[in-house]
C-alpha cells in the first residue's frame, strides 16, 4: 500500500469558491480581459466610441439572431434552420419591395410572419409527429433555401432598392446610435423580459429544465416549444431583412453563417452567470466575445480563416472552462 | 488474501471522525463519526437527508470532506479519487448497479481491474479459472460469458459483491440492497452478508427497513439532522429504540379515523375505464372530503388508471364525470384547467425542475395567482416568494429559503414541495402516486397528515400505492386491483395491511365488497 498523505489535493473553501466564481463569471472576465489586452496593443484603433459603436452595430444582427435561437434551445430543442431562413427572409423582403412594389412596412411585416409561419411548421414537426428538432429544423432549413433559390433563380436583387429600405440598417437614431443596435436592445430587452419575468416565460424555463414535470405540471408543453420555435424563426426574419437592409440587396445563402455565430453566441452564454443554462443576458455576452474578438482579429490584420479557428476554440475554451470550474467546485 | 482474521477485534478498518460537508449553504454533515471494524455488519440508518449518503460519497472519494479526519488501519487517509478507495480496500455498491449491459458477466466483473495478458491478448480462460470459485461463493448462476443485459437485479448484485471480492474488498458498502428484491433473493442476499462477515469482511448496510437491520447487523449507527446521534450494540438493539433515535423524539401518528363516504357529493366518477391490455374496465366514485386509496401490486394497472385520469393517456374505452359534466381530458394541461392536479411516482424525474429554485417549482402550478393579470402576465416576484413561504411554513420543509434550488433538497423535502405545489393551487381532485416513497419515518408521517388534512378541507385525494402499510394510515376507503381490474373495495375498519395484501393477492375477478 502506497503512503497515504492528507489533503494533498482537497480544496479549501476558498479555492471552491474562486472556481465557482471562475465558473460563472469566466466568460465575463474574458471578454474583458479581451478587450483590455486589445486596447493596450492597439491603443489607436481599438479603445474607440468610433470603434465600439461599430463593433456593437455590426453585432446586432448575430444577437437578434442569437436571442430568438436563445428561446428555441431555452424549450429544449435546436433549431439549424435560421441562418437558411434569414436568407430568403432578405432575399423575399427586397423582392416584395422591388418586384411587387409593396410597401416597405409592410413587406417587413408579411416576412415576420413568415418566420413566425417556418417557426410553427418547425414547431409541429418536432411535437406532433415527433421528429428529433435537429433533423426537422435541418429538413426545414433545406427546403427553404430549396425556396430561396427558386424565388431568386439564384441572382441577387440589387437593382431599384429603395434608399428608404437602406436607411433602416444604416440609419440612426437619437443621438446618433444606429438603428441596428436600437432594434437589437429592443428584441432582446422584450425577450428577457419575456423569459424572466413573465408566467410565459416561467413555462418555457420548466420545459427546457424537465419537459416530463412541467407537463404533469399542467403546462401544455407542446404549445410553449412552438413558442421558441416561432420567436426563433422571427427574430431570423428580422435578421433577414436587416441584413438585406445594409447589403442593400437580396442574395441568396447571405445569411446562412449566422447560424454557426449564433449557436458559439448561444453556448458561450450558457457558461456564463448561471451553471449551464441557456438565458438571454448570457447570449448578449457570449455575441460581444465573438465581435470584439473579430473586431481585433481584423484591427492585426488577421487572415480570414483565424476568425473561424477564433470561434470555434473560443467556444470549446470559455464552455470547457466553465464546466470543469463547475466539477470542481461541487467536489 | 487479507488477514483480518488474525487482527484484533477491537481495532478497527475505517474510522472517521469530525466529518463536516457543505453544499452551497446547506450543512449536509455537521460533524459525524463512524467506525467499522473489520468482519462485522455494521448498520447504517436514519432519515432521508440525514447525511449517509454523503458520508458514503466522501468514503468513495466522490466528494471530499469540509473538514475531518478519515484513517484506515490507524493512519490517516486522503479518499481523492474513487481509485483510491478500492485500493484502501473499499467497495461500494449501489442501488443504481452500474454494468456494460453488452459485455459478459466475467467482463463486468473485471471491469476496472488490472487484467493478466499473455501475449499481449487479455488471458480470459486464467481470469476466468480464478474468478470461478468466488463467482460459486457468492452464488452467481449465470454462465460466466452470458451477456449481462437482461440478467435479474438480484443477480446483478451478486456479480457486484463478486467484484467487490475479486478487489480484495475489506469493506463493502451496500445502499438499500433489498430495495428491488424479492423476499427469497434478499433470504440469499442475507446469507451472503453474514459468509461474508465470517470470512472478515466488513460489510456498511444503510437501509430504511428496520427488520433486516436488527436481524443483522453487529453494530448500528444512526444518523440524524447531519449528525451521527448514537451507536448501538448488539444487545441494546431494539427496533422501538432505533426509530426513536431516528425521528428524535416525534410520536408515531395514531390510526385515523375514517370518514365513510355515503352522503357526501360525487366529485370523480370513473365508468368502465379502459386501456388494454393494463386497465380493463375500472369503475369508481370519488367523492370530495374523501381519501381513497387504491392498492394491488406493481403492474396491477393503478398508475395506468391515474394517468388516464389525468389526460396523459387516452383511454380505449369508459367515460368519466367531473363533478356530474362529462370529462375526457386529452391532455394533463387539460386536467389541471379542470381542477386536478397530481404528484406523480417519480418526484425527480416526473415532479420537479431540479435546477430551479423552490419558489420556481411551486409557482408553476400557480402561475395564474402569481402573476400581475392575466392580460399582462408579468410575475410578481414577492407574491411568488411569499406562496413559497407558505409552502415551506405549512409543510415544514427544511430548505434555507424560497430561493433554494430543489436538486439540493433531500428526498422527503422534494417531495413535499410538490405535495405544495398542488396544496398550494388547491385542486378540486388531487392524484398522490405513491406520495411516501423513499420518504422517511417522519416526513411519512407528516404528508399522511397533510393528506387527510386536504380531505378534511373538501378535496377528493386519490391515493396509490405499493406499500399496504401505507393506505390503512390515510384512506377512508381502499380499492385493490389484480390484473387491470378492481377487485375489492373495502371501506370502515376492514381497511386494515392483511386485507389489502390478500386482495392483491386474490384471483377472483368478482368485484367484492368488505365493509368493517
Amino acid at each position: 500500500m502506497s503512503d497515504v498523505t492528507t489533503g494533498s489535493r482537497r480544496l479549501g473553501p476558498g479555492a471552491k469558491k474562486a472556481l465557482g466564481i471562475f465558473a460563472r463569471y469566466g466568460t465575463i472576465i474574458g471578454l474583458l480581459a479581451m478587450i483590455a489586452a486589445f486596447s493596450f496593443l492597439s491603443p489607436r484603433a481599438f479603445p474607440t466610441v468610433n470603434n465600439f459603436t461599430n463593433v456593437l452595430n455590426q453585432a446586432s444582427l448575430a444577437m437578434i439572431i442569437a436571442g430568438g435561437l436563445t428561446l428555441a434551445v431555452t424549450v429544449g430543442e435546436l433549431d439549424l434552420s435560421i441562418g437558411f431562413a434569414a436568407s430568403l427572409h432578405g432575399i423575399l423582403v427586397t423582392g416584395l419591395i422591388v418586384h411587387d412594389g409593396v410597401p416597405i412596412p409592410l413587406a417587413i411585416l408579411i416576412v415576420v410572419a413568415l418566420g413566425a409561419a417556418i417557426g410553427i411548421v418547425n414547431g409541429f414537426i418536432v411535437t406532433k409527429m415527433k421528429v428529433n428538432s435537429v433533423i426537422a429544423t435541418l429538413g426545414v432549413g433545406t427546403i427553404i433555401t430549396g425556396a430561396a433559390f427558386a424565388y431568386s433563380a439564384g441572382v441577387p436583387i440589387v437593382a431599384g432598392v429603395p434608399e428608404a429600405f437602406l436607411q433602416l440598417s444604416l440609419g440612426r437614431w437619437l443621438f446618433g446610435i444606429p438603428n441596428n443596435i436600437v432594434i437589437m436592445v429592443f428584441i432582446l430587452g422584450a425577450l428577457w423580459l419575456l423569459v424572466e419575468r413573465t408566467s410565459i416565460g416561467q413555462q418555457i424555463q420548466a420545459v427546457g429544465g424537465n419537459a416530463a414535470a412541467a407537463r404533469l405540471a399542467g403546462i401544455n408543453v407542446d404549445r410553449i416549444k412552438t413558442l421558441g420555435f416561432v420567436i426563433s424563426g422571427m427574430c431570423a426574419a428580422l435578421t433577414g431583412i436587416l441584413l438585406a437592409s445594409r447589403l442593400g440587396s437580396g442574395t441568396t445563402s447571405a445569411a446562412d453563417s449566422y447560424l454557426l455565430t449564433a449557436f458559439a453566441a448561444v453556448f458561450l452564454g450558457s457558461a456564463t452567470l448561471r451553471d449551464g443554462e441557456f438565458h438571454i443576458l448570457g447570449t448578449l455576452v457570449g455575441a460581444l466575445i465573438i465581435a470584439f474578438g473579430f473586431n481585433g482579429l481584423n484591427i492585426f490584420g488577421a487572415p480570414t480563416w483565424s476568425q473561424y479557428v477564433f470561434q470555434g476554440a473560443i467556444l470549446i475554451i470559455a464552455v470547457g472552462l466553465s464546466s470543469l470550474g463547475r466539477v470542481l467546485a461541487e467536489r | 488474501m487479507n488477514g483480518p482474521m488474525g487482527a484484533p477485534p477491537a481495532s478497527p478498518f475505517v474510522v472517521a471522525r469530525g466529518i463536516t460537508k457543505s453544499f452551497g449553504g446547506a450543512e449536509a454533515l455537521k460533524g459525524v463519526a463512524l467506525d467499522i471494524r473489520p468482519g462485522e455488519v455494521h448498520g447504517l440508518v436514519g432519515a432521508n437527508g440525514a447525511g449517509k449518503s454523503t458520508l458514503i460519497r466522501i468514503l468513495a472519494g466522490l466528494v471530499q470532506p469540509d473538514a475531518g479526519v478519515i484513517e484506515i488501519d490507524g493512519r490517516p487517509a486522503a479518499i481523492e479519487t474513487p481509485q483510491r478507495a478500492t485500493e484502501l480496500g473499499m467497495n461500494f455498491i449501489h442501488q443504481e448497479l452500474a454494468f456494460v449491459p453488452g459485455m459478459t458477466v466475467l467482463q463486468n466483473i473485471m471491469l476496472g481491474i488490472p487484467k493478466r495478458s499473455r501475449f499481449g491478448l487479455v488471458d480470459w480462460r486464467s481470469i476466468a479459472r480464478d474468478v470461478a470459485p468466488i463467482a460459486r461463493r457468492v452464488g452467481i448462476t449465470a454462465p460466466m460469458n452470458a451477456t449481462v443485459r437482461g440478467l435479474s437485479t438480484a443477480e446483478n448484485w451478486l456479480i457486484s459483491i463478486c467484484r467487490a471480492l475479486v478487489r480484495k474488498a475489506r469493506l463493502i458498502v451496500m445502499d438499500e440492497p433489498t430495495a428491488s428484491l424479492s423476499a427469497s433473493e434478499s433470504e440469499k442476499l442475507f446469507a451472503i452478508v453474514r459468509d461474508l462477515s465470517a470470512s472478515g469482511v466488513a460489510v456498511l448496510y444503510v437501509s430504511h427497513r428496520l427488520n433486516e437491520i436488527l436481524d443483522l447487523c453487529h453494530r448500528v449507527t444512526v444518523f440524524r439532522d447531519g449528525r451521527s446521534v448514537q451507536e448501538f450494540d448488539r444487545d441494546g438493539l431494539t427496533r422501538q429504540a432505533l426509530v426513536e433515535a431516528i425521528i428524535g423524539g416525534r410520536h408515531a401518528e395514531e390510526p385515523p379515523v375514517r370518514h365513510a363516504a355515503a352522503g357526501r357529493k360525487v366529485a370523480l366518477s370513473v365508468l368502465g375505464l379502459t386501456r388494454l391490455p393494463r386497465v380493463k374496465g375500472v369503475s369508481f366514485d370519488l367523492h370530495e372530503g374523501e381519501v381513497l386509496g387504491l392498492g394491488g401490486l406493481v403492474g396491477a394497472g393503478r398508475t395506468e388508471v391515474v394517468r388516464i385520469i389525468y389526460g396523459a393517456d387516452l383511454p380505449d374505452g369508459g367515460r368519466m364525470t367531473l363533478d356530474g359534466e362529462p370529462f375526457a381530458p386529452r391532455r394533463p394541461h387539460e386536467a389541471v384547467r379542470r381542477g386536478l392536479g397530481l404528484v406523480p411516482e417519480e418526484r425527480r424525474t416526473e415532479g420537479l425542475v431540479l435546477t430551479k429554485s423552490l419558489a420556481f417549482n411551486v409557482g408553476l402550478a400557480n402561475l395564474e395567482r402569481i402573476v400581475m393579470s392575466p392580460a399582462l402576465p408579468f410575475i410578481r416576484g414577492k407574491a411568488r416568494a411569499n406562496l413559497a413561504l407558505e409552502t415551506i411554513r405549512a409543510l415544514s420543509i427544511k430548505a434555507e429559503g424560497p430561493e433554494t434550488p430543489v436538486g439540493k433538497l433531500s428526498g422527503g423535502n422534494q417531495q413535499k414541495v410538490v405535495i405544495g405545489r398542488w396544496i398550494a393551487a388547491s385542486p378540486r381532485v388531487l392524484i398522490l402516486d405513491e406520495p411516501t416513497r423513499g420518504v422517511d419515518i417522519g416526513a411519512r408521517a407528516e404528508i399522511h397528515r397533510l393528506i387527510r388534512g386536504l380531505a378534511a378541507r373538501g378535496m377528493a385525494v386519490l391515493v396509490v400505492s405499493s406499500e399496504p402499510e401505507e393506505l390503512p394510515d390515510v384512506c377512508d376507503r381502499v380499492f385493490v386491483m389484480v390484473e387491470g381490474r378492481i377487485v375489492r373495495e373495502l371501506s370502515g375498519a376492514a381497511v386494515t395491511r392483511a386485507a389489502i395484501v390478500a386482495a392483491s393477492y386474490s384471483e377472483t375477478h368478482q368485484r367484492e365488497l368488505v365493509q368493517g
